[in-house]
């Protein structure tokens, strides 16, 4: 969960338009995980892949973005009573 | 008052569920439990009061705002057993070292699951409104809000600290509760705090819940 929140954190980050670079770095995976981890993801249907000219680059759906937004509540919520998530 | 302190539990206990079933975290799903029985608690201790009021002018007006008090009391003693059991949970986790007050809270913890018993009668004269009854009260809360406040002085977050402040005030209400032999007025203080601290709670909830 801790991985897949980072990805799409990372992604947001780059102005919802990330090189699988970037994410490798921001995220802080190897390669294969990396590759693993966002197929997982498009699955889920949160992030999506665009494909233009020769460069690939991951972007948020809307259902990643609310996502995202549930989570910073919960985690916000959890930081509050002094709980890590 | 009460019923403003039902809706603000149950508005808690929902917000930790939403949280325990996106990342399937224990401590939220402990603290969906406690604030969901607080809640449960104060509805019946606000609605015993409400028909031991209107029923004031037939027999069993006491009765009434007894079990009410009673049930509302193993609310909160479950409640707060509840929170302490997850802060002590995460702090085994963490593998932190043991304070002393923790060790006292896992004793009282341990004897209240060990010995239902012995304690259900230590307990029986005391559910009752009655100052002994707030002691126990008191010393849980009052480790809840040492726990928050450790959490507000590591993060300043200012969330943490409206967490602070409300188990601060709830400890501070059962302080008064038991201070009231001395003066109505401290009971009356104690209410006001009591609604204080679950006003702090939805401050809280308010500005986790906004999006950034």
């Amino acid at each position: 969960m801790k991985i897949y929140v980072d990805i799409m954190r990372v992604i947001q980050r780059e102005e919802n338009r990330a090189k699988p670079t970037r994410i490798l770095y921001g995220a802080n995976l190897s390669y294969d995980r990396l590759l693993k981890h966002l197929d997982e993801l498009k699955t889920l249907g949160v992030i999506e892949e665009i494909v233009e000219s020769d460069d690939r680059f991951y972007k948020l759906t809307q259902k990643g973005i609310e996502f995202l937004n549930q989570f910073r509540a919960v985690e916000r919520f959890a930081t509050a009573f002094g709980f890590a998530i | 008052m009460k019923l403003v302190a039902f809706v603000i539990a149950l508005a808690i206990a929902y917000q930790a569920l939403k949280g325990y079933r996106l990342t399937k975290q224990k401590t939220l799903w402990y603290v969906h439990f406690s604030f969901a029985v607080l809640s449960a608690g104060l509805l019946v201790d606000s609605l015993a009061g409400f028909v031991g009021i209107v029923a004031r002018t037939f027999r069993g007006t006491i009765a009434f705002t007894s079990i009410g008090y009673s049930i509302y009391f193993f609310a909160q003693l479950l409640a707060y057993s509840i929170l302490i059991y997850a802060y002590v949970s995460q702090t085994r986790t963490l593998n932190t070292p043991t304070s002393p007050v923790l060790v006292a809270s896992l004793f009282g913890f341990a004897t209240l699951q060990a010995a239902p018993g012995i304690v259900a009668r230590l307990l029986g004269s005391m559910v009752e409104y009655h100052p002994g009854s707030e002691i126990l009260l008191l010393f849980l809360v009052f480790y809840v809000a040492v726990q928050t406040g450790t959490n507000y002085s590591a993060t300043k977050d200012r969330n943490a600290l409206l967490v602070f402040l409300a188990f601060l005030m709830l400890a501070l209400s059962h302080l008064f509760f038991i201070l009231q032999p001395i003066s109505p007025l401290l009971f009356v203080i104690g209410h006001l705090l009591q609604l204080s601290g679950f006003v702090s709670f939805l401050a809280m909830l308010l500005r986790v819940t906004r999006n950034q």
